[in-house]
């Protein structure tokens, strides 16, 4: 090719590019998709455009594809407040019609399999573009998972299994509703049961039939109608770890037995303050999405290790801590303020610092599974839940109310902080390694 | 180009002497690997799948596709004596299983990563370490998601990315600023080039790949483990389709380089470890030419269809078709706007474009749309759809139009010459060759070369029907399905046993010297 040629083919080139060719192969196509310039002549004169040009390497900002936005919390928000309060209010009733220990028996099993099934469910199913339509693929062997979650528990533990079942077909069911973003709808029917119950109605019948509608409305939350996309279930292997992380949450709410949940509503209110403020908090957390890849934008990697890069991702963090931390102290305040108003007795502050250490340690527990470390997520809460064992068994704080609790949500703190601290101060190893390959 | 040797298949078969086991059972197995294509996507290569695949029913078929995670079910149905075994599907949540990586291979794990982007993305990669990199991923399949996430292997990985954008190649430019973004997102590119590598494939007697990208992943690994002959078609060339589509993309110059890198390397390994490249055309060898294969060893077979009815004569409604998908390297922009000019001389004439949305080119769609519109082309050009007959849309037509800037042996060319039509088309890929003499030729993206063809040809009826029945005396005589068919099968067989495949390949189906 002749140099008047190859600075022709050149100009031709970056005209259709609007900038220089990245190599000898761009150019070639150009010319040859563009100019019509058979392929072998296209690679000769690529190669000669090349050779009698040197540009500068060209600053790139790299952007992740897009991602999932936070949806419908505020709603979602509510109505787990308006449930939390209505159930609260079912302790009473169904304590006097099957015993306080009866209920208390049926509430160590149910919350900790409640949270189980929640967590194990939202990662394989409900976090999941089609989990809906997925999960409602094999009705039958749903219905028979809903009629095993009663039926097993009563056959093992009788009359507090059968109770468990109950509860935790209701909430876990009630999840799944709130997924389909029928949430007003779930917290309009647990408050007609409470109603039901406050009116006189038999507890466990009102229950039953809660459960039974939660049931029926799963069944119907479950036919959605989608186009497949691509979307797979999450995978089995992971599903497993989160339900081991959400039960390991329930353990450490329920190993402690100086929190009576069988009372009456109290430990049930008392945990308003904190779960309000974790929704917050964690809503806080959808900025990751933004702030990671923000972060890591235009940082070339030639550069070398480039310092203060998790400063932001932390930010992120220590905003979503600070606002977990305070709305839980200032709710918790006017919780105590308007029991004292009321002259109701409360959980005590204790109770209420214990449900505020859990609530951050889910925080940080969700966060680690989210960031595809759930086998840490597991390790912080099996130290959880072994120092609160370990404490109120060898030392005197199970007279404390709440102090088995707030040892064990302290050592999983404890133990997770660091983990989610290294995990976002190294923002590209963690988006390339732990985000990226699930 | 000189001739091609007969031993040539036996000589770059390490492993394997003397006839394999599939010759002692009389049929031979084959292995073809596609992606994105046959049997989940209905196209040209999908066509050719389907029409080799039927005419052969003397091999045993096994499909391997290579492809995103979709949920939906196979498109085309196989017949008896082909069965699919489990695609490979990229980017989803699943796990390779298998033994823990032992210990002492932990190193060998860590190191994983930044050998793959030395081989893939440098411009002068070394394929054999490559090659033994994608084997140990068979070898320790579960260790290679093991491996990806550690931090010690992401930094063993942006020790050799920091050197494979620090090249001083003349030919390769300078490499953009790559971001730490970008590279994350490298680094996951890397992990399901792993995966793929680690996917088992069955026991056959050749590797019969379909594009030079990912589909030659579990092949290459299948010939290094086994030394199975690998035979490579090309019906596009992967890296210009590759380049091209960079070109276009707004996305930022190290997702570009990073595009293009992937596609090269894989495209060299695969050059590299066929034992023979078999492109639909001629001008797909001159690009794997310059990509660094031997061209003795590239041998052209060209498409073909079944022998075409007696033509019958156009219905002169001043009907332009056109066939293919709506996908920007169809360049249905320019078609628009060679319509809009067809339609000042031509008033009477009406455009019709039969085909589906490309996958991801919904936006494109949208444009061509807009652009549509804002022509006033209304009713003048109108997009049908897919159709099931494209025989009578094309028997329906007075000209058939292409105006892509990327192709290999088009079959909708073919088509239209087999039903005696005109084609006015872009001289891209093959497109000169199979048209030669039967049509009108315009350079790519030439809007009014395209439509003073199509305006030729339609105030001109006698001249379009002499170019149809010379277009479709040439198809039938060039391009036979039987003669297609028969040189794939000679070719797969003379692969199988270790034989020059030369003696079987008709004259016309090897590259012009």
């Amino acid at each position: 090719m002749t140099g008047s040629g190859a600075r022709h083919a050149e100009r031709f080139v970056e005209a259709r590019l609007g900038r220089e060719p990245q190599d000898m192969l761009e150019a070639a196509v150009v010319l040859e998709a563009w100019a019509g310039v058979p392929a072998g002549e296209a690679l000769r004169s690529g190669r000669a455009i090349m050779a009698s040009s040197a540009p500068e390497a060209r600053a790139s900002a790299g952007r992740l594809p897009g991602t999932e936005n936070a949806r419908g919390t505020a709603v979602e928000a509510l109505s787990f407040v308006i449930a939390v309060v209505a159930i609260a209010a079912w302790a009473a009733p169904l304590s006097s019609r099957v015993g306080r220990e009866v209920l208390e028996e049926a509430l160590i099993v149910a919350l900790p399999t409640t949270l189980a099934l929640q967590w194990g469910l939202a990662s394989r199913y409900l976090s999941r573009p089609e989990g809906l339509a997925r999960l409602g693929r094999r009705p039958l062997l749903l219905l028979f998972a809903a009629a095993a979650l009663v039926v097993i528990p009563a056959l093992a533990v009788g009359r507090a299994g059968a109770l468990a079942g109950l509860l935790t077909l209701t909430w876990t069911g009630g999840t799944i509703v709130i997924r389909r973003r029928w949430s007003l709808l779930y917290a309009g029917m647990v408050v007609l049961a409470t109603v039901a119950m406050v009116a006189g109605l038999p507890g466990t019948n009102v229950l039953g039939f809660t459960a039974a509608v939660t049931t029926v409305a799963v069944a119907a939350a479950v036919r959605a109608r989608v186009v497949p996309t691509g979307h797979a279930p999450g995978r089995w292997g992971r599903a497993v770890v989160a339900a081991a992380i959400g039960a390991g949450l329930g353990l450490v709410l329920v190993t402690d037995r100086s929190v009576d949940w069988s009372v009456g509503s109290i430990p049930a209110i008392g945990l308003l303050p904190s779960s309000i403020a974790s929704f917050w908090a964690g809503s806080r957390l959808w900025r990751f999405q933004r702030v990671i890849p923000q972060t890591l934008s235009g940082v070339a990697v030639v550069d070398g290790d480039v310092r203060g890069l998790g400063a932001a991702p932390l930010r992120v963090l220590l905003d979503a801590v600070a606002r977990l931390a305070a709305l839980t102290v200032v709710l918790s305040l006017v919780l105590i303020a308007v029991a004292e108003a009321l002259g109701v007795e409360t959980s005590g502050i204790t109770v209420l610092a214990g449900f505020g250490l859990v609530a951050l340690a889910t925080l940080l527990v969700g966060l680690l599974e989210a960031i595809g470390r759930g086998t840490w997520a597991l390790l912080a809460l099996g130290g959880g839940v072994a120092a609160e064992v370990a404490a109120l068994s060898l030392t005197p704080l199970s007279s404390v109310t709440g102090g088995g609790l707030m040892v064990g949500a302290s050592i999983a703190v404890v133990v997770a902080l660091p983990m989610v601290v290294s995990g976002l101060s190294r923002p590209a190893a963690t988006l390339a390694t732990a985000l990226g390959i699930r | 180009m000189g001739p091609v040797r007969h031993d040539l298949l036996a000589a770059r078969r390490p492993h394997v002497t003397g006839r394999g086991p599939a010759a002692r059972r009389g049929r031979t197995r084959v292995l073809l690997t596609t992606e994105g294509t046959y049997p989940y996507a209905l196209g040209g290569v999908t066509s050719w799948c389907d029409v080799l695949i039927r005419g052969l029913p003397d091999f045993d078929w096994q499909v391997l596709a290579v492809i995103a995670p979709h949920g939906r079910p196979p498109m085309m149905e196989l017949p008896p004596h082909a069965r699919e075994i489990r695609p490979i599907e990229l980017w989803s949540e699943e796990v390779p299983h298998g033994l823990p990586l032992p210990r002492h291979e932990r190193r060998v794990g860590t190191e994983l990563p930044g050998r793959l982007v030395r081989g893939l993305i440098a411009w002068d990669a070394d394929t054999a370490d490559l090659i033994d990199a994608l084997t140990w991923c068979r070898r320790f399949p579960a260790g290679v998601r093991r491996s990806f996430r550690s931090r010690a292997s992401w930094a063993a990985f942006m020790a050799a990315l920091r050197e494979v954008l620090g090249e001083s190649v003349q030919d390769a430019g300078t490499p953009p600023r790559v971001d730490l973004v970008e590279a994350a997102l490298l680094y996951q590119s890397m992990y399901w080039v792993a995966r793929a590598a680690a996917a088992p494939t069955p026991a056959t007697d050749v590797l019969h790949v379909t594009a030079a990208g990912w589909a030659a992943i579990p092949a290459l690994v299948h010939k290094a483990l086994h030394g199975t002959p690998m035979v490579l078609t090309e019906h596009g060339v992967y890296v210009r389709e590759a380049y091209l589509a960079a070109a276009r993309s707004a996305a930022s110059p190290g997702s570009r380089f990073i595009a293009t890198r992937l596609a090269r390397g894989l495209a060299r390994a695969t050059y590299a470890q066929a034992d023979v490249v078999a492109p639909v055309t001629d001008s797909n060898a001159v690009w794997e030419e310059g990509l660094g294969r031997d061209v003795d060893t590239i041998h052209v077979i060209r498409n073909g269809l079944a022998p075409p009815a007696h033509p019958v004569p156009p219905p002169r409604t001043g009907t332009v078709v056109a066939v293919g998908r709506i996908d920007p390297l169809k360049d249905i922009h320019t078609m628009l706007l060679a319509a809009a000019e067809t339609v000042r001389h031509v008033p009477d004439a009406t455009f019709l474009h039969y085909g589906p949305v490309a996958e991801e080119q919904e936006a494109y769609a949208r444009s061509c749309r807009v652009l549509h519109a804002q022509l006033g082309l209304g009713e003048r050009f109108r997009f049908m759809g897919q159709t099931d007959a494209p025989d009578a849309v094309l028997r329906a037509a007075d000209v058939v139009l292409l105006s892509s800037i990327s192709e290999g042996m088009p079959m909708s060319v073919l088509e239209a010459m087999a039903q005696g039509r005109p084609v006015v088309c872009t001289g891209v890929g093959g497109v000169p060759d199979v048209v030669k003499g039967c049509g009108v030729i315009a350079p790519p993206g030439d809007t009014h070369g395209l439509a003073m063809g199509v305006v030729t040809l339609l105030h001109r009826p006698d001249l379009a029907w002499s170019l149809g029945r010379r277009g479709h005396r040439r198809c039938a005589r060039i391009f036979d399905q039987a003669a297609c068919v028969s040189g794939y099968a000679e070719l797969l067989r003379a692969a199988a046993v270790g034989v020059g495949p030369v003696a079987g390949v008709p004259d016309t189906a090897r590259m012009a010297a």
